[in-house]
């Protein structure tokens, strides 16, 4: 019973996330939240299936490569101010000029630099908590 | 209202120290969470305005402090992972020492440091 | 050839290109702001002396990257460690060129300081790459802390320039720059952070140690890239050198004291390396002299000198490790006759050899013509004392060359693979080629010396074949160097004593004895400490706690505390309150860790809660979401700890004194908390909050939440500090729980 409902709220969880991440700017919502939704959506796995299972999961393989390209791309959006001449962490586009939308979604730096930390956190906590139940297993066996 | 705050952040932080000066490793670290509660809390009594949450459209009446919301913010993620990193030290201090109370620790320190001092000191 | 030296040596080639297209273009360079309110810009620009240190650096580079292409993995084999260990040696290696490079080019007085501090790093790593020889530590250690300590000299010399003129800059500084006693005094202090670099008296002692490294490293290192980055300071601050005609002088005499001395102690060396690194004392020496000795013929000397010397040096480092490859000797005592086996080998190391002594037809009579010309331009005793140690140079480096390759053959050898080979006679043809056709060298020396003077300098070298002073007193030295040569057994004795007296008085001692004194004083405060890690903590907080109590005394405290009254809508808050003080207070009682974990839990969602109702949506979302992975975190390490363990912990029972003193504490420190906050929240700041500002920008940063748009626009640096945080706590994590080794 634990197995299929926690199957079945991956996806939703992912799909939560995303939406927290996205309406971050006009609602309530953050990188962080979204970030530890989407992580908390997958250690649910790692609670019903248990480790052999749950490793094999996309999510959980790509998890330490997202944490340091969320990390990347922070560093890339605050440095590439830097490049255009202007001091860190200058978003573009600038006050008062358009922004292309996306639906509801702003197509500007702010929102790829919490896509980074999105990214991040995701990654370290689904990281820091595998670490665990690899080593777990390392005193099992 | 900011005796009642200051009430609670006072419960928080005694009941923390209280833990943190046991001598099992893992009541220490729940203290240090419980420390570190009692800064956010007193970092979120501390804004300056209370009303509603400041979302765009604004409503009439008061807006609460977004500064200190933020600041809090970045406290409880930092508070994350430096907590994860401790957990990570204890499980290690376990798996080296096989204790994790102080009393067994420092006996294990101490016995370490003698043999470590006897070797050489080369420069 | 493994994949990452192919890739080393492309990176140096391609940097050696882009160095000569850019110059060829005319110079470039970028300058961007970095920290505009500090003045600090990261400028880079490839100016003359820009341009030869990087050329030299990637071009020797690209020659070190082949080489240790074949020699690594012998190395490695030699002392049973396996392949793998080769990708930490290159990367580092390249790190090392990219700073070197760096470096050079940065127009910025911190930017050099952090550039000069990674080439040191990378020097640490590379010199104590055979991590279990207890040389090559110790011989690290020293290289780094005396290259490191001095570079604090230059970080207080930038900083005294700053005070003064305001400014980072280094073009800046160089313009403004009048005679004064500070400026002496800042430019003295860089002056002596450089000859620490270059291994010149009296900082000369780290460099033989350092030769525990690897062969290539010492090649590329220790004869043509970090040493050769003290003297590149010398030149980059020139300016501010020839301010005063005290530090000049000074840096002839440095000059010539590490000339003598490398010279003397490099003629009574065995140990092929040995000898080399005393060499490069000794050269170094020459090249200090000329800035000392100033004027145009002086700094393109200076410059000519360095390349002509990096060449020639590193093909001799590249010979060393060879041979020693091929015969499995290191001392010059046991070697002899592989001219015959070695064939290549020995042509290679001949020019190079060449090159350094001076003769005709090699870069390298450029190098001490140039020296002889500023020399006696000075005064009769500076020539001499030049000529006296050109030929120390050409005793004992035909003492190296003839003693490995002619004579009997003393160890066999099965010859030398191309790999080590081919860089050995490449570099050793480009010292041919620079003696033939010595004008694109002198160019390059003559930009850089444009960079240094600030005026453009048009010296020439060619051969010229009269009775003019220089080559008289070419042809005196290679006559006193023949005859020291064919006299050795004569002044061996007297070398000998000289250099064991130099090693019982010589600075080394100071430094050993230093490093000693420092442990002795660290073992004395830490006998001194407590041992239990409580006590060392409660000998922190109790003080502290103590100063905080004093703080209270001191407030008045009719006005200090304000109640602040309850409304009725606040009821809700009230009530979440005092359940978070409640399951605070609960936490205190239980005795098994799942119940305690459960009862901390309940403390964080009551937060959350609370923040709710207090308007913050985002940080109540946050609380709790961060409160439920704390609780499956705990879970996680408690399931790693055996039931027993767990069991034992929950049950122990505290000992008699600490059962009143432990709540007597919390207490205390609750009502000092108490009193603490009461009184910062009952004093709200004078004055309006940025906060007003936050909430007005929010629709010019394009967001309506404003505690997001304070996270990722207004405030991002604190956002990007804090995700640096949480990675860096991830990587600590994961190496801690796989107990050690993360990859």
């Amino acid at each position: 019973m634990t197995q299929i409902v926690a199957r079945l709220l991956l996806a939703p969880s992912l799909v939560i996330a995303s939406a927290v991440l996205i309406k971050g700017y006009s609602s309530v919502g953050d990188g962080f939240s979204a970030g530890v939704i989407a992580a908390l959506g997958v250690l649910a796995q790692y609670l019903a299936f248990g480790y052999r299972e749950a490793d094999r999961l996309l999510p959980v393989r790509l998890a330490p490569v997202g944490a340091v390209a969320g990390l990347l791309l922070a560093l890339v959006v605050t440095f590439s101010s830097v490049l255009r001449g202007e001091p860190l962490l200058t978003h573009s586009p600038p006050p008062g000029s358009e922004v292309v939308h996306l639906g509801t979604l702003e197509l500007i730096t702010a929102v790829a630099f919490d896509v980074g930390v999105f990214l991040l956190v995701f990654g370290a906590t689904v990281g820091i908590l595998r670490a665990v139940a690899m080593a777990r297993v390392e005193d099992e066996t | 209202m900011t005796l009642l705050f200051a009430a609670v952040v006072a419960s928080l932080f005694g009941s923390g120290t209280f833990l943190v000066l046991k001598t099992d490793l893992l009541r220490v670290v729940v203290g240090m969470v419980l420390i570190s509660h009692a800064a956010n809390l007193t970092l979120m009594a501390s804004g300056l305005t209370r009303g509603e949450a400041p979302i765009y459209p604004l409503p009439d009446d008061a807006v609460s402090d977004p500064l200190v919301q933020a600041m809090t913010l970045t406290a409880l993620v930092i508070g994350f992972g430096v907590t994860a990193l401790l957990l990570g030290l204890a499980y290690r201090v376990y798996t080296t020492h096989f204790a994790v109370d102080f009393d067994r620790l420092a006996e294990e320190e101490a016995r370490r440091e003698a043999e470590l001092e006897r070797e050489e000191v080369s420069v | 050839m493994s994949r990452l030296s192919q890739i080393g040596a492309l990176t140096a080639a391609l940097g050696f290109g882009a160095t000569l297209a850019i110059w060829a273009a005319g110079g470039g360079g970028i300058d961007l702001p970095w920290a505009p309110a500090l003045g600090l810009r990261l400028h880079f620009e490839l100016d003359g002396l820009g341009v030869l240190y990087s050329l030299l650096a990637t071009g020797i580079g690209f020659a070190v990257f082949v080489y240790s292409g074949g020699y690594l993995p012998r190395h490695l084999a030699h002392q049973g460690r396996p392949r793998r260990d080769e990708s930490s040696f290159y990367w580092f290696l390249l790190l090392f060129m990219v700073s070197m490079v760096g470096l050079v080019t940065a127009q910025d007085l911190i930017l050099l300081f952090v550039f000069w501090d990674l080439t040191a790093i990378a020097s640490y790593f590379l010199i104590g790459y055979d991590r279990q020889d207890v040389e090559a530590r110790i011989a690290a250690l020293m290289a780094l802390v005396v290259t490191g300590v001095s570079a604090v000299l230059l970080l207080i010399g930038s900083l005294m320039l700053y005070v003064e003129y305001g400014t980072f800059s280094i073009p800046e500084v160089v313009e403004r720059a009048e005679p004064s006693k500070l400026v002496t005094v800042a430019a003295g202090l860089m002056a002596l952070a450089g000859l620490a670099k270059s291994a010149q008296v009296p900082f000369q002692f780290w460099l033989p140690r350092a030769m525990a490294a690897p062969t290539p490293v010492s090649a590329y290192l220790h004869a043509a890239a970090m040493v050769a980055a003290g003297v590149f300071l010398l030149g980059r601050i020139y300016p501010l050198l020839v301010t005063s005609e005290a530090l000049l002088d000074g840096l002839v005499v440095v000059g010539f004291g590490s000339m003598l001395v490398g010279g003397i102690l490099a003629l009574t060396r065995d140990r092929l390396k040995q000898l080399l690194a005393y060499s490069t004392i000794s050269q170094y020496g020459y090249v200090v002299v000329m800035y000392g000795l100033g004027g145009a013929a002086g700094v393109v000397g200076a410059s000519f000198y360095v390349v002509a010397h990096a060449l020639a040096k590193s093909a001799l480092f590249l010979t060393a490790g060879a041979v020693t490859e091929a015969t499995g000797e290191e001392r010059l005592s046991r070697l002899g006759g592989l001219a015959r086996p070695l064939r290549a080998l020995a042509v290679g190391s001949g020019l190079a050899a060449a090159g350094l002594a001076a003769l005709p037809l090699t870069i390298g009579f450029f190098k001490d013509e140039l020296f002889f010309d500023s020399a006696e331009e000075r005064s009769g005793l500076v020539a001499g004392l030049a000529v006296l140690g050109a030929a120390l140079t050409f005793a004992y480096i035909g003492r190296f060359w003839i003693g490995v390759f002619l004579g009997p053959l003393r160890s066999p050898t099965h010859g030398a693979p191309l790999l080590l080979v081919g860089p050995v006679v490449g570099l050793g043809g480009v010292v041919l080629v620079g003696g033939l056709y010595p004008e694109p060298f002198v160019r390059l020396a003559n930009a850089a010396a444009e960079a240094s003077l600030g005026f453009a300098t048009s010296v020439e070298a060619s051969y010229h074949l009269d009775a003019r002073v220089e080559n008289l007193m070419a042809v005196f030295v290679y006559a006193l160097g023949a005859a020291a040569l064919a006299t050795e057994r004569a002044w061996r004795a007297a070398a000998l004593g000289a250099s064991s007296l130099g090693e019982r008085l010589g600075p080394e001692r100071l430094y050993v004895a230093s490093i000693r004194g420092l442990n002795g004083l660290s073992d004395r405060i830490h006998g001194i400490e407590v041992r239990d890690l409580r006590t060392r903590i409660a000998a922190i907080l109790v003080p502290g706690g103590l100063l905080v109590l004093l703080g209270l005394i001191a407030t008045p405290h009719t006005t200090a505390y304000v109640v602040g009254g309850i409304a009725r809508e606040d009821l809700g808050l009230v009530l979440v309150l005092l359940t978070t003080a409640v399951a605070a207070l609960a936490t205190t009682f239980p005795r098994q860790h799942l119940t305690l974990l459960l009862v901390a839990a309940g403390v964080g969602f009551s937060l959350a809660v609370v923040y709710a109702f207090l308007g913050g949506p985002d940080v109540a979302l946050v609380a709790a979401l961060v409160e439920t992975t704390f609780t499956l975190l705990f879970i996680g390490v408690f399931a790693l700890m055996p039931r027993a363990s767990l069991r034992r912990l929950a049950s122990l029972r505290t000992p008699g004194t600490r059962r009143w003193r432990d709540p007597l504490v919390g207490v205390a420190a609750a009502l000092g908390a108490f009193l603490v906050v009461w009184g910062a929240l009952s004093r709200p700041s004078i004055g309006d909050s940025v906060a007003d500002e936050h909430v007005r920008l929010t629709p010019d940063a394009h967001a309506k939440d404003v505690v997001t748009a304070i996270l990722t626009d207004f405030r991002g640096l604190d956002t990007l500090g804090e995700i640096t945080v949480v990675a860096i706590a991830f990587f600590g994590i994961a190496t801690l729980l796989r107990r050690g080794r993360l990859w």
